[in-house]
């Protein structure tokens, strides 16, 4: 790990990314070292092979989608300033720091995160989730072992329970009303890694 | 069961008449209990009479006269212990039974307080009666007979999720907390004790580990009265959990420093390496609890994987090995407790899974009765003990003792909890704070634990058990009774009775992959990227271990879903009759009870209503609001006691949505004659009649056929289902159907069971099943076995956690 100072001046906008996600120089010193070990040849960019190379993103379900999210439309590579600021979504609530009065709503807010997971769903970014879309998810998560029918029974009672405007899909509002009452989407880990006694490959 | 209107009013008890009935039946009870003793002491004598005087009437030669025969004769000492056991449990339930018949009463004040009232009336009316009041609150006998059963329900039924989300500020409270309150404790109580300026009391005669001694055993929060009280309270998921959770923890800690203290009270010294080697005696003592519920568990599921020809036995097994592994970890001075939590939430998932929805039910209830009755009884005990037991009222040291345990504990949990939550994302706030300070309360544990000191060893054993059951008292009265009003005061955030959705379930699922592939990415394994882990490991190899058959394989999410449909299809059938109302209310089925919310029915049923006649709308909505007041007031949000979730807190939207659904089965049973009287549905819910239209197999109505008689029931247009409605692809429940492949299974258990039998648990039509209906029954049962063998207790955090990986 090299001297703070001079790693930070390799960081492009440094105090701009700071600013803008929240992220401390700390841990986006890190997420800067992490993004120079996926980026294998160098280029200052991350294609989707990189990503690929993470064992386990590989076996997860929603892995391909997970890897898109990070890039958008149209682009075929991934800065570290774009890389950053996906992963902003993920800093846990309440180490807000106070920015210079942006009236903005912080980047990880919950309605934020909410917004992350449903462009997950959401492939063709239409704003709604079709049940085709739903069905793909569905698909890719449960695996092999269920029946097409089983797919559509549960994709249909899903739609049938958020969808309250009957236009057979969800659309961001029913989806952040249908996840009320669940848990916070963040992973608790975002603020560990960067304290050096628990973080650690 | 006395009628509502009966004790809602002002001179409540006593008013009806099966409540004298049961006032009576109580001071009967009591009488009984106390005047058969004595009875018992003379008894003797006027046997021992006959038999000398049959004695020396033989010994008079032939023609003495024939001893007259014994007709009826009392022989008490013969059953004395059983009867006595039997009527104290008696006694406890009748005092639950009553507790609940007057309905603000137990509303104030919560039962715990009730029922050491009741205790301590019973110990004075035995110690009235001039008899030795029974050392009820035998030491053996609590952590034996008494503790396990509570332990092992609240292990059993631990949400998994929030607690492990939770561990590690669990721990923090459980073990730095307690030992904290116990040093805190003791070490002041020696410095008071110690600086008694005038009176030369006895109190300086006690040793500083004396007073360490005295300190850990107070300090320990009591899983049983946290029950008690929280269950009560409905407060959040993360504050119950918090607290329970310490409580139930802390046991190690507690064990560790008693069995410490005890040992080198004697020997008046305490080493570094003492110390130190309290600290490894500590850790095993914890991890070989836990080890050994463990390992108990997966022979349990191990075991129960092969049960499926011996359904009758299946919960014996839950209950033995849990047992068991107490008892073991007990033998090696291992914390008991943590074995039995180990135990209970390791071999659930997999023991669910494999045993039948009979014996679910029946473990279920088992336990619930168990730790009913043991937690009944363990407060009367107390108070009995009390009572009782020898005195020595000192007013420095009670006093003192119970400010410096509130003292203790609250700056033990401020103190905590700053640290804590550098560490949470979900913070604690202050409120939070103060419930888990004012929640600590203490049980009979701490009594127990002061009465096995040794008289001779400690001299001052009397003044600290005065001392504990005074903070008890304390504890569980005041903080008790006021704690509920304090959470409604301060409006702590309440448990939200919140209906688990296939939604939900998509996307928590949805959520863990996502955060495990941050994680991955930014190379930090973390507590998703070891929870996918061990998921993984668990589907691999340890479901193929110990669940039988296929439904190793099912997916979670699908048992989910298959169990939502099973609810759905149930409750629909239920209401069928349409007079028949939101079957929340158990009004026929004892199963339902076990029922927790309901799911929001398919809409697209909905969809496919047509108009109805404004009249028929009022009058069910009428029937609905004056079902709705009645069950309001006889259901009550789940707790242990009772077992029935309250539906009414989900909201009234499902209401209106399952009134449709009901006036569209109503307008399909006015099709088939033969059936008013039965206002049990066929089989078919709309859902499953989309199902089997929607699939074509037409040839799945031969149950309904078999129904309907001769009359062959055109399948879509008895619903009323537009076609247009049924781009709704099929449901699953085809499961329901006899022809699917995957009911076997289950047609096969039923097949062997005995056919009455199963009914008479299962749900009938309150008229009774009329021959014709037993196909459609079948079916029904069927469905419902499947749903029932799927279903878990919902504990405090409802539907969550049922068939959830193993450590989600």
């Amino acid at each position: 790990m090299g001297s703070s100072s001079s790693s930070m001046d390799h960081i492009p906008n440094a105090e701009e990314l700071m600013q803008e996600t929240g992220f401390s120089a700390a841990h986006l010193l890190r997420l800067y070292e992490r993004f120079e070990f996926l980026d294998k040849d160098q280029t200052g960019e991350l294609r989707p092979e990189d990503f690929g190379a993470i064992g386990g993103l590989a076996l997860n379900p929603i892995g391909d989608r997970i890897i898109s999210a990070f890039f958008s439309p149209g682009q075929e590579t991934v800065d570290f300033p774009s890389f950053v600021r996906v992963l902003a979504h993920f800093r846990p609530n309440g180490t807000n720091r106070t920015r210079n009065g942006t009236q903005q709503e912080p980047v990880n807010s919950r309605t934020r995160k909410l917004k992350f997971a449903f462009q997950l769903y959401d492939q063709d970014r239409d704003g709604k989730i079709s049940r085709a879309e739903l069905l793909q998810v569905l698909r890719a998560m449960l695996g092999i072992q269920v029946t097409e029918e089983q797919l559509q029974s549960i994709a249909e009672r899903a739609i049938q329970e958020a969808d309250l405007d009957r236009d057979d899909a969800i659309s961001f509002d029913e989806f952040k009303k249908v996840q009320q009452v669940s848990p916070h989407p963040q992973t608790p880990t975002k603020e560990t890694p960067l304290h050096p006694t628990e973080g650690g490959r | 069961m006395p009628s509502r209107t009966c004790s809602h009013s002002p001179s409540g008890f006593g008013k009806s008449l099966p409540e004298q009935g049961l006032l009576l039946l109580v001071v009967l009870v009591l009488l009984e209990g106390s005047v058969l003793p004595l009875g018992a002491a003379s008894s003797p004598d006027v046997s021992h009479q006959d038999d000398s005087h049959n004695h020396k009437v033989a010994d008079h030669g032939v023609n003495a006269t024939k001893k007259v025969f014994p007709v009826l004769d009392v022989d008490y000492h013969h059953i004395q212990t059983p009867f006595e056991i039997s009527l104290w449990v008696l006694l406890a339930s009748l005092m639950k039974l009553g507790f609940h018949l007057i309905p603000r009463l137990s509303s104030i004040v919560p039962e715990s307080c009730l029922l050491i009232v009741v205790g301590l009336l019973v110990g004075g009316l035995i110690k009235l009666a001039g008899e030795q009041v029974p050392p009820v609150l035998d030491s053996r006998l609590f952590f034996l007979c008494l503790l396990p059963p509570i332990i092992l329900d609240a292990g059993y039924f631990l949400p998994i999720r929030p607690f492990m989300e939770n561990v590690g500020t669990i721990l923090m409270f459980a073990v730095v907390g307690t030992v904290w309150n116990a040093f805190f404790v003791g070490g002041l109580l020696y410095a008071v004790c110690q600086i008694q300026p005038a009176n030369p009391s006895s109190l300086h005669s006690i040793e500083l580990l004396h007073c360490l001694l005295f300190g850990s055993i107070i300090s320990a929060v009591d899983p049983v009265a946290v029950l008690a009280v929280f269950e009560e309270i409905h407060i959040n998921e993360l504050l119950h959990i918090l607290v329970f959770g310490e409580s139930l923890l802390n046991d190690a800690v507690t064990v560790v420093l008693y069995h410490l203290f005890v040992e080198y009270a004697g020997v008046g010294t305490v080493t570094v390496m003492d110390g130190f080697l309290g600290v490894i005696s500590f850790l095993v003592v914890a991890l070989g609890g836990v080890l050994v519920g463990a390992i108990y568990g997966i022979l349990a599921a191990f075991t129960s994987r092969f049960t499926s020809h011996t359904r009758v036995i299946e919960p014996l097994f839950v209950f033995v090995y849990s047992y068991m592994a107490y008892l073991s970890a007990e033998m090696f001075h291992l914390s008991g407790i943590m074995a039995l939590i180990a135990c209970g939430a390791v071999m659930r998932p997999y023991v669910e899974a494999n045993i039948s929805h009979k014996s679910h039910t029946t473990i279920k209830y088992f336990l619930k009765m168990w730790s009913s009755v043991s937690e009944t009884l363990i407060f009367i005990f107390l108070g009995v003990a009390t009572v009782d037991g020898p005195h020595s009222w000192n007013w420095t040291f009670v006093t003192v003792t119970v400010i410096l345990c509130l003292v203790a504990r609250v700056i033990g949990v401020v103190g905590l909890t700053y640290i804590i939550n550098k560490f949470r994302i979900v913070k604690l706030t202050t409120k939070d704070q103060f419930i888990v300070a004012y929640g600590g309360l203490r049980g009979a544990i701490a009594f127990s634990l002061g009465f096995l000191l040794d008289q001779n060893q400690f001299a001052h054993r009397k003044m600290f058990l005065t001392a504990i059951i005074t903070v008890i008292f304390f504890t569980v009265f005041v903080q008790g009774m006021t704690i509920k009003p304090l959470v409604e005061l301060l409006a702590v955030k309440k448990k939200q009775e919140a209906k688990r959705s296939i939604n939900e379930e998509i996307h928590t699922q949805f959520l863990d992959h996502l955060l495990t592939g941050i994680e991955d990415i930014c190379g930090h394994y973390g507590h998703h990227h070891w929870k996918d882990k061990l998921n993984r490991f668990n589907k691999k190899y340890v479901k193929k271990c110990l669940i039988a058959g296929e439904r190793s394989k099912e997916p979670q999410l699908i048992a989910f879903y298959h169990k939502m449909e099973m609810k759905q299809a149930i409750e629909l059938v239920e209401s069928g009759g349409g007079v028949k109302l939101p079957s929340a209310v158990p009004s026929t089925v004892s199963m339902q009870n076990i029922q927790p919310k309901k799911p929001p029915p398919a809409k697209a049923a909905e969809r496919a209503l047509p108009q109805l006649p404004k009249g028929r709308e009022e009058e069910i909505r009428k029937i609905l609001r004056s079902n709705l007041q009645r069950t309001r007031q006889r259901l009550r949000s789940y707790n242990r006691h009772t077992l029935v979730a309250d539906p009414y807190e989900d909201g009234f939207s499902d209401l209106l949505i399952k009134k449709q659904k009901m006036i569209e089965l109503e307008k399909k049973i006015k099709e088939m004659n033969n059936y008013l009287t039965v206002p049990a549905a066929p089989p078919d819910s709309p859902t499953m009649c989309r199902a089997r239209l929607a699939s074509g197999r037409d040839t799945d109505f031969k149950p309904a056929q078999q129904q309907k008689g001769n009359k062959i029931c055109p399948d879509p247009q008895a619903y009323s289902m537009k076609p247009v409605s049924d781009s709704v692809p099929v449901i699953q429940v085809d499961l329901a159907s006899p022809q699917s492949p995957d009911s076997v299974n289950v047609m096969d258990e039923f097949r062997r069971a005995n056919q009455e039998e199963d009914q008479g648990l299962m749900m009938k039509p309150p008229q009774g099943s009329s021959g014709s209906n037993k196909p459609g029954e079948a079916d029904t049962t069927r469905d419902q076995q499947r749903l029932m063998r799927c279903l878990s207790d919902p504990g405090p955090s409802a539907d969550e956690d049922e068939d959830e990986p193993f450590l989600p």
